[in-house]
């Protein structure tokens, strides 16, 4: 699959009397979007605002980030078996609003949504605080049940995104950047000397609020599964998801997968990219076994040479985590895992839930319970009132003079398990 | 706490569903249980057929209790 991604790049948004992009700036109409979103007969009423880098904002509780794509030549359109038919995608070329970003906020649905602070300490932790937002803020009609709440801002959010996408379908991208995935054979004859190197990505996939979709179907009712990577840029993966605000991955980040851009970045360089495999993590123990079971048997019968494997999520997920690394291990596959920490809030308690011998190679993300102080902001998009309730929050953390202390997992995208932030020990 | 119950001298059975983690932490008898979110209940099951399973898996519990163990043992529901 060969897929061109075209960048239009974006500094600025702006509301205006119609939708559209001129330079780097990207006007956006409000009745407009709102006839889009309102088509919902769950949502009551729809509010939007700007956040740009260097605002003395922040926004709370955020859902879900995403970013604006459109799909331009090849099969199938943005967000497939969710938003568009299902068909497959990641051939061809799709055109990407690059800086900008959808975020959805308003009432809580779960009590694992995030805080984006675009100024400050805080802005330092999430990565969008350097994207243009344009932030849904969503009030669901009386009487709409959490679950159905969930489905409303998470669609809300793909069909703001993929309204804006279509903003670009015209526009003559900056730059082209091209990725080709090779079916197995012709990349092993390509480069025959090369390590064969593998990426197994784990969703989340626990349920009750906790869920991915692999083009429509719910993560936790699939086996694991060979997909290209273009596919998962083309938005085949979404995220439906309200756990610790830290570690999962939004829409945005299976979009901008950093493994998957290394990867391809080194591939027929020193290594050859031929594999990426999609497995869950949910909560039955015989689940867990089978997916590691299954996702071991794909690595072993592609004789790999070596897997990434990253983790969505923290806790029961990290026996999923270990027992993929320990199974592939023992196909005689090098394996390094990418996870983050919940080591106390001095850092000297045990990182994860469980542990295996097998994994002597891991990448972290960084402590989730270390405590962060947030200055009070000028403004707010949505609402503080959650601060306290939501995971890494807790009773009375916001004091008199506006300033919050929150761990570290409150804050969207601060400990990704895939690399998708700026912070590092380097 | 099972561990620090069990350094006072009461043997304790943990009923946990991810075995592998009650293994790695150190507890001796080992019960798995339905699923996280539900450890001894089962939202798919009727009222009665709950009652059953939890009555199998508590029987069991008090089984491995009174089973001497020389190594960290997971006792399966039958």
């Amino acid at each position: 699959m060969k897929l061109e991604l075209g960048y239009i790049p974006i500094t600025n948004i702006e509301f205006a009397e119609r939708s559209y992009v001129e330079g780097s700036t990207l006007y956006v109409s409000k009745e407009e979007l709102s006839d889009v979103l309102l088509q919902d007969e769950n949502i009551s009423s729809v509010s939007f605002a700007i956040a740009l880098p260097g605002d003395k904002t922040r926004i709370t509780p955020v859902k879900d980030v995403i970013e604006p794509r459109v799909k331009v030549e090849g099969k199938g359109g943005m967000f497939p078996g969710v938003l568009s038919k299902v068909d497959i995608v990641g051939s061809g070329r799709t055109h990407v609003l690059k800086g900008a970003a959808v975020v959805t906020t308003g009432k809580i649905v779960g009590f694992q949504e995030g805080i984006i602070d675009m100024s400050g300490p805080g802005a330092e932790y999430t990565p969008f605080s350097k994207t243009c937002n344009l932030v849904l803020v969503i009030t669901p009609k009386e009487g709409v049940v959490q679950h159905e709440h969930e489905h409303t801002v998470r669609m809300a959010g793909l069909r703001a995104a993929a309204y804006l996408g279509e903003l670009a379908r015209e526009l003559e991208p900056e730059t082209i950047e091209t990725y080709e995935f090779l079916p197995l054979l012709e990349s092993i004859e390509r480069y025959p000397d090369l390590p064969r190197v593998g990426y197994v990505k784990m969703l989340q996939s626990q349920g009750l609020l906790h869920d991915t979709y692999v083009y429509g179907v719910d993560a936790k009712r699939t086996l694991p599964t060979l997909i290209s990577p273009t596919e998962v840029m083309d938005g085949a993966i979404i995220s439906g998801n309200c756990v610790s605000a830290c570690d999962k991955n939004p829409t945005y980040v299976h979009q901008n997968n950093p493994i998957v851009h290394d990867l391809f970045k080194r591939h027929g360089k020193d290594l050859n990219f031929c594999a990426m495999i999609i497995t869950n993590e949910n909560v039955y123990l015989a689940d867990k076994i089978r997916s590691s079971d299954r996702t071991a048997e794909i690595c072993g019968y592609l004789k790999l040479d070596g897997v990434i494997i990253s983790e969505e999520g923290f806790g029961n997920p990290d026996t999923d985590l270990m027992m993929n690394c320990r199974k592939i291990s023992d196909k005689g596959i090098k394996t390094v895992v990418i996870t983050d920490e919940y080591a106390g809030r001095d850092g000297s308690s045990q990182s994860l839930a469980d542990a295996d011998p097998s994994c002597d190679a891991l990448v972290t993300g960084g402590n989730a319970n270390e405590v962060i102080t947030l200055p009070k902001m000028d403004k707010v998009i949505g609402t503080e009132a959650y601060v306290g309730i939501i995971a890494g929050g807790w009773d009375k953390n916001k004091a008199e003079d506006g300033t919050i202390q929150v761990e570290l997992q409150a804050i969207t995208g601060a400990t990704s398990e895939v690399g998708f932030g700026y912070l590092s020990a380097r | 706490m099972v561990k620090e119950i069990e350094r006072a001298g009461i043997p304790v059975v943990h009923i946990c569903t991810i075995t592998p983690i009650s293994l790695t932490v150190g507890a001796n008898r080992i019960v798995p249980a339905v699923a996280i979110p539900y450890p001894l209940g089962d939202p798919a099951l009727s009222k009665d057929e709950e009652k059953q399973q939890r009555r199998k898996i508590v029987k069991t519990a008090l089984k491995a209790l009174s089973t001497e163990v020389s190594d960290q043992t997971v006792f399966d529901v039958e």
